[in-house]
């Protein structure tokens, strides 16, 4: 049975709080106007969000990957595009916590907890998914890497202080490249935020370049050792990026569902309120399925890494469901909804194309699916 | 029906020299209480150089307590509550009426709590049953439901009430009563360890709500600052005052809390009241629900506020309201 | 210093309009409104932890509820509050505010002498405002109501009070029961490091006997003001809605107000 400690609902009623009165009110702006409020970034840094599941020691919460899904859950019900901002910055946190040498983590975990925002920059032009095929690089000259590159479709690049990027640092001796993690400190000269992105949804944090040119920073910036790019981006993206997309969708999915009650208790027709009609409620019964699957499936899936063990596919399925799921939610919610599912001032409209601009980051359904069957068929 | 016994007692309130318009209030429904077995009422008045008992027996106190100290200058909860309690105790009222303004409710709860005795709060009515036991009743959750309150043993029974919420009565026509002076000596043995040092009030500018005979009430619906603005010209148009809710006066859209109708602000009940944009929630409607005619403007048809309406439109209240000062403007230059 | 906060969980106020009352047994019906922290006393715990930053020592929490009051305490708890007090028992039930008053203050005497008793100005369900003014009587200490801003100067306190479009200014000392009203200040965000802390927080459960109270001094047998019965207010008038476009929905107002006896 799926049970949650009283701490934790105690801490999701706490974030609910904070939710409901600094973020819903200005959902639908940022949502319409595409900005990145990062100001609240200071905020939940404060109320120790953003290092949820950094230790004390670095300054941070000392919790766990569940309540970092309970959190973007409670963001994600009412701005699945800011939850992103949140989620990304984790990204950062996760891969030098995990990876980072002792003298790194005292350098960098502080700062990310405290207010610095985190970003992790992979995908190229060349693609994200094909990760080899990355093309920005890294040489090491008088003790010093210099970084060139562009990367691309990447979340936080115009509000990312301390940036994670992975670039080619040499080729092995088959020829094959070696990638390597490093980490550019803020104000570093030659790392800039490029063209910035007009997303379609997910909109409310940033989705831009990140341009490298000659970027310099210290040899000891290299996370892990040179060539343990792919085991670092892939290692953050593939359990921290995509839990975390799993609980945006599952925020979705309780928005979809809580305004579908909602309007249909609400609205009138025929003389009674719209619930009473069975084909509304067979969608509500849908969207409640949906929701329930997916509560069960993320935190499962961060219960699992929680306990440290090894999650993967169970991740991958939850990401999978959760936004899937979320763009079926939306579009069957928008049809209950009649035409108030077509008028702006409705959010089910943002829902929708948050949903499907969720599908894309950390690994399209296709590339889950490819996870998947790639853990059934290796046993 | 059974026979009521003892006085009924009111208790004045005061600002820049003038007794407040409560106090009139208070008196008016004490005589209500009193008349079927003629009980006495008798109105106390505290400050220093204070000199209201006339006006009071004029509008039916048949007798005043005067109690003139220079320690009463100010409205001060302990003092205030020791010269109180002296004087019911020597008197022995069977009840007490109070304003349930800011100070009258802080001081009826002191002076209940020193005589050890029940108070009901901001009461919407009172009187007396059939079995002449005194019926307090009270508003409670925003006013969404009515409670009878009780003081069987004690006494006397406190009750408070709001300004607004009963009417000023007519004069006397033959008034008569007494006037007595009772001293504050009993402060001689208390030293206050509070000291009120100022009164700040600002008389608000304009017709105040309760005197208007139109209340336009603007509400979560006006939508904005400059919306509302042509809400003030139509409140200006109609020789009306403007009021609002509690989301409207949170967005910062009003002059100010003493224009918020409803539970925690004033109660009115003009000829006609229109709202606008008001959702018609309990907390906002129990203070305009004596109201003449009213007009409820919203544009969502299935709002509650139509059930607590004579008339009702359905419309954006920032495309009615042009159209609706044009149409008002006009029929005021035809009539000229 | 010591600073104690009389707080009181109350069904949420946004759900309000949903309360009725059952036609056939005439008793409140609260249809499964959840129960929060009285918005104000979230102020006054905000007042009470801000004064315990700038001058060190310690806050409690006190409230007289029934013992699922204890989910709700631990907001306060986690707002930064140090110890709570849950006084507790059957007996309490059906308490006016001179009752709750007077078991408060016997839970606050039996802890300790506190420097400052803060409780916010009103409930939001029974709206009396009462229960600060009456606390102070039965702890034998000064107070006041609708406090709206609060200073300390060299062992003095300066206060501002809120009245009808205005303010009144104070001095006092310590120790005092203030009761707060919102304008004081913005409660602050719960922190997640509060709600860890909050766990391990003490958190004590009294009942009748461990204030060593008499049954027939609290709750409603203790009470000087007895309920009597429930009524919702009739406010329902008929409606006749004005159609049409926005010009003769306007012709049609003015039509009413002519009869009404105004614009003539």
């Amino acid at each position: 049975m799926l049970k949650f400690s009283e701490q934790q609902e105690l801490l999701r009623k706490v974030v609910r709080d904070f939710v409901e009165k600094e973020i819903a009110p200005i959902a639908g702006k940022i949502d319409e106007e595409d900005t990145c409020p990062v100001e609240l970034l200071s905020m939940t840094a404060r109320l120790g969000y953003n290092g949820v599941f950094t230790p004390a020691i670095y300054g941070g919460t000392g919790l766990g990957y569940t309540e970092r899904a309970i959190i973007l859950e409670e963001i994600a019900r009412y701005s699945a595009g800011f939850a992103m901002a949140l989620m990304t910055h984790h990204l950062g946190v996760a891969a030098i916590q995990t990876w980072g040498n002792e003298e790194q983590k005292k350098k960098y975990l502080p700062k990310l907890c405290s207010g610095s925002v985190g970003g992790l920059a992979v995908t190229e032009q060349g693609g994200g998914s094909d990760f080899s095929g990355q093309k920005s690089t890294g040489k090491l000259v008088d003790g010093c890497w210099i970084l060139n590159g562009r990367k691309c479709f990447i979340t936080n690049s115009h509000c990312a202080d301390i940036n994670i990027v992975t670039v080619k640092t040499g080729e092995d001796e088959k020829g094959r490249p070696v990638i390597s993690a490093v980490v550019i400190d803020e104000n570093t000269p030659g790392c800039t935020p490029g063209r910035k992105e007009k997303k379609t949804g997910l909109r409310g944090s940033y989705l831009g370049e990140v341009v490298l040119n000659n970027v310099k920073v210290p040899e000891g910036n290299v996370l892990g050792k040179v060539g343990d790019g792919a085991k670092i981006a892939l290692g953050t993206i593939g359990e921290v990026g995509r839990s975390g997309m799993a609980a945006i969708g599952l925020g979705i999915l309780r928005a979809c569902l809580e305004d579908s009650v909602k309007f249909s208790k609400e609205r009138i027709i025929y003389g009674k309120p719209l619930a009473k009609l069975t084909n509304i409620q067979f969608i509500i019964a849908q969207n409640r399925i949906d929701y329930e699957a997916g509560r069960l499936m993320t935190y499962n899936a961060v219960g699992m890494k929680d306990a440290g063990l090894p999650c993967t596919p169970e991740v991958a399925m939850a990401k999978y469901f959760t936004t899937e799921a979320a763009v079926n939610a939306a579009k069957r919610t928008t049809d209950l909804m009649g035409g108030y599912g077509v008028i702006y001032d409705y959010p089910v409209g943002r829902y929708l194309r948050d949903a499907v601009a969720s599908i894309p980051s950390g690994g399209t359904s296709h590339v889950m699916q490819l996870v998947i069957a790639g853990s059934e068929l290796k046993k | 029906m059974e026979k009521q016994h003892g006085e009924v007692w009111i208790i004045t309130e005061q600002a820049k020299g003038r007794l407040n318009e409560v106090s009139f209030e208070l008196l008016g429904k004490a005589r209500e209480l009193a008349a079927k077995d003629g009980l006495p009422v008798s109105a106390v008045v505290m400050g220093s150089g204070i000199d209201f008992g006339n006006e009071l027996i004029a509008y039916g106190a048949d007798r005043v307590f005067l109690i003139d100290d220079p320690r009463l200058a100010l409205y001060q909860n302990d003092n205030y509550a020791v010269v109180l309690e002296n004087l019911i105790r020597k008197y022995s009222p069977a009840i007490v009426l109070f304003s349930a303004s800011y100070c009258g409710s802080e001081l009826s709860a002191t002076v209940a709590a020193k005589l050890e005795t029940g108070l009901a709060a901001h009461c919407v009515d009172l009187y007396f049953n059939e079995q002449a036991e005194f019926v307090q009743v009270v508003p409670a959750f925003g006013g969404r439901v009515l409670g009878d309150i009780l003081c069987p043993h004690t006494r006397p029974q406190i009750a408070s009430v709001k300004p607004g919420m009963f009417k000023k009565p007519e004069k006397e026509s033959e008034p008569h009563g007494v006037i007595m002076e009772e001293s504050a000596a009993v402060l001689d043995h208390y030293e206050s360890p509070l000291k009120a040092l100022r009164v700040v009030q600002e008389q608000p500018v304009g017709l105040p709500l309760e005197e208007a005979e139109i209340v336009l009430a603007g509400g979560w619906g006006v939508g904005s600052a400059e919306v509302w603005q042509s809400l003030e010209e139509l409140g200006r148009e109609l020789n009306g005052a403007v009021g609002c809710t509690r989301p409207a006066l949170d967005e910062g859209w009003t002059k100010g809390e003493h224009t918020l109708i409803g539970v925690s602000g004033k109660t009115v009940r003009p000829k006609v009241y229109i709202g606008f944009g008001v959702s018609g929630a309990t907390h906002h409607v129990v203070g305009m629900k004596d109201s003449g005619v009213v007009i409820n403007i919203n544009n969502n048809p299935e709002e509650t506020v139509f059930q607590v309406s004579d008339y009702g439109v359905v419309a954006d209240v920032k495309d009615l309201l042009p159209v609706l000062l044009k149409k008002i403007r006009k029929a005021k230059e035809d009539r000229q | 210093m010591n600073i104690a906060v009389c707080v009181k969980p109350v069904p949420d106020p946004k759900s309000y309009d949903k309360i009725t009352i059952n036609p056939e047994t005439k008793l409140l019906e609260r249809n499964k409104i959840p129960m929060v922290i009285n918005p104000t006393d979230k102020h006054a715990i905000e007042a009470a932890i801000q004064l315990k930053e700038l001058y060190g020592g310690k806050v409690i929490l006190i409230s007289m509820a029934p013992p699922g009051a204890k989910e709700v305490l631990k907001d306060g708890l986690a707002m930064g509050v140090d110890e709570a007090y849950l006084l507790s028992d059957r007996f309490f039930a059906g308490a006016d505010t001179f009752v709750t008053a007077k078991t408060l203050a016997t839970g606050l005497k039996k802890i300790e002498n506190f420097d400052l008793v803060f409780a916010g100005s009103e409930s939001a369900d029974g709206g009396t405002s009462h229960v600060p003014s009456q606390l102070g009587e039965m702890l034998g200490i000064p107070h006041l109501n609708h406090v709206m801003a609060l200073v300390m100067e060299d062992g003095i306190l300066k206060i501002k009070t809120k009245i009808e479009n205005g303010y009144m200014d104070y001095e006092g000392r310590l120790p005092m029961v203030l009761g707060v009203v919102r304008e004081i200040n913005t409660p602050r965000y719960i922190p997640l490091m509060g709600v860890i802390q909050a766990q391990g927080k003490p958190f004590t459960v009294w009942g009748l006997n461990d204030l060593q109270l008499d049954p027939a001094v609290v709750g409603l047998a203790g009470s000087p003001t007895k309920p009597g019965s429930l009524h919702t207010p009739p406010l329902g008038r008929k409606v006749e809605m004005l159609d049409g476009e926005l010009e003769k929905v306007a012709e049609k107002i003015i039509v009413v107000l002519h009869s009404a006896g105004l614009l003539s």
